[in-house]
């Protein structure tokens, strides 16, 4: 698989797609990144060009911050409806199983066994080695 | 009245009893279609011979009775009077169920729309600022296209590929309809409470389908596999007396399916399945010929 490569299935994905990771790129880390820093967190030969067209995209639509922490150039998430939307997302999680604990949830939990399993199924890789081994 | 009134139920414990040897070895794609789609017949079947057993009271009710004793008619017997008041009393407590389960659907929508308010109507993930780990797909609706909710918590413990997993995983869950597929299945399951391990399935089944199409999207299994083992450790640390309450190893089980190949269709047990589901709704036909030729023999 490592062969025929990130590129490909890079240039694959839509406009949509790219916009959501450039955007959950800037919200994994704590401080604010600038394009060419996005473009080698996400790797994968995604052209600098697109990187700043997304970002500009974000910009325009008030999700991400530009020029901030006194560094020209550089892109933050905005935090206003992301919090109102945690604020939403806890109030419903508080109201019991339904409805948010039907939903189909990415991860379900853990027994203690599980954990243990788990941890020596990640320890087998270096935490930052990017894309698959 | 014969015996294919009953067929319906019993299938139904049939078909519970399959489903997760199904679920095990067909591909999650086929399986869960193929599932759903049985438990949905299975289940309407199942409720239709609960209204065909029901109606027969209505030949025992006296003005029906002193009409046919005039006439000179000979009443027959078709199901004892207590087996069809039961089942009155079943189907009594089948709308109660389904009338519930349609409520928490529809409350489960609209608390996910209010989720959405305040994000641009045309970008696809919605990030909450939270510190809880969590991730879930927001079906569209009217119109508007699918949202995936991330937790700022989930998005910053994951690894820049692990994330792309995650996007794929819960886009897979919108480009194919899961959330109609999984109300499917809850009514079902809400009028044939036999059928609620086929529910269990069709749930695990529709991870694994998006776990195969992350894995597929992002072109590394154990990518992905190492994806939902990080996500589950990041949920585990935030919540362990939560996260003790299920014991189902779910994430488990689907790391364990990404480290082996892509799993085969199996064509001949889907097939199988599938006439497992369509047997009921036969039963339930033919059931209802013969209370047809009931009645017209009482009410003539």
């Amino acid at each position: 698989m490592a062969g025929t490569g990130p590129r490909g299935r890079m240039e694959r994905r839509s406009a949509g797609e790219l916009e959501s990771e450039v955007l959950a790129t800037l919200w994994a880390t704590e401080q604010a990144l600038t394009p060419a820093e996005i473009q080698a967190e996400i790797g994968g030969g995604l052209a600098y060009n697109t990187v700043h067209t997304i970002l500009k995209r974000l910009y325009d639509k008030g999700l991400v911050l530009r020029d901030v922490d006194g560094r020209r150039g550089a892109y933050r998430p905005s935090k206003n409806a992301a919090e109102l939307t945690a604020e939403a997302m806890h109030e419903a999680l508080d109201r019991g199983p339904d409805p948010i604990a039907t939903l189909q949830q990415f991860v379900s939990g853990l027994s203690p066994e599980e954990e243990r399993a788990l941890r020596g199924f990640l320890d087998g890789y270096p935490h930052s080695d990017g894309a698959g081994a | 009245m014969r015996i294919d009134v009953y067929t319906p139920i019993l299938l139904s414990l049939l078909l519970a009893a399959v489903s997760p040897m199904v679920g095990r070895r067909v591909a999650p794609a086929l399986a869960a279609r193929v599932l759903a789609v049985s438990a949905v017949l299975t289940a309407a079947a199942t409720t239709w011979s609960l209204l065909l057993l029901a109606v027969t009271l209505i030949g025992q009710a006296p003005p029906v009775v002193a009409d046919a004793r005039a006439d000179g008619h000979p009443l027959p017997e078709p199901v004892p009077g207590t087996i069809a008041v039961a089942a009155t009393l079943a189907l009594l407590l089948v709308v109660v169920r389904v009338h519930r389960a349609i409520r928490a659907e529809f409350g489960t929508r609209r608390a996910l729309r209010t989720l959405c308010a305040g994000h641009p109507p045309d970008t696809e993930l919605v990030v909450a600022a939270s510190p809880v780990p969590q991730a879930f797909a927001i079906p569209g609706s009217g119109g508007a296209p699918g949202r995936i909710l991330v937790t700022s918590a989930l998005l910053g413990a994951l690894e820049p590929a692990e994330r792309r997993v995650l996007l794929a995983h819960e886009r897979a869950h919108l480009t194919h309809r899961h959330a109609s597929l999984a109300a499917a299945v809850a009514l079902a399951t809400a009028a044939d409470p036999f059928l609620a391990p086929v529910r269990t399935t069709v749930t695990f089944l529709m991870e694994r389908w998006a776990d195969e199409q992350a894995a597929d999207a992002v072109g590394d299994r154990s990518t992905t596999a190492r994806a939902l083992a990080r996500a589950a450790l990041t949920t585990r640390r935030r919540s362990p007396s939560c996260a003790l309450n299920f014991t189902d190893h779910a994430v488990t089980r689907r790391i364990a399916a990404l480290q082996s190949g892509p799993p085969p269709h199996l064509w001949p047990l889907a097939a199988s399945t599938l006439a497992l589901g369509t047997l009921p709704a036969l039963g339930a036909a033919d059931a209802t010929g013969d209370l047809l030729r009931l009645l017209e023999h009482v009410l003539t």
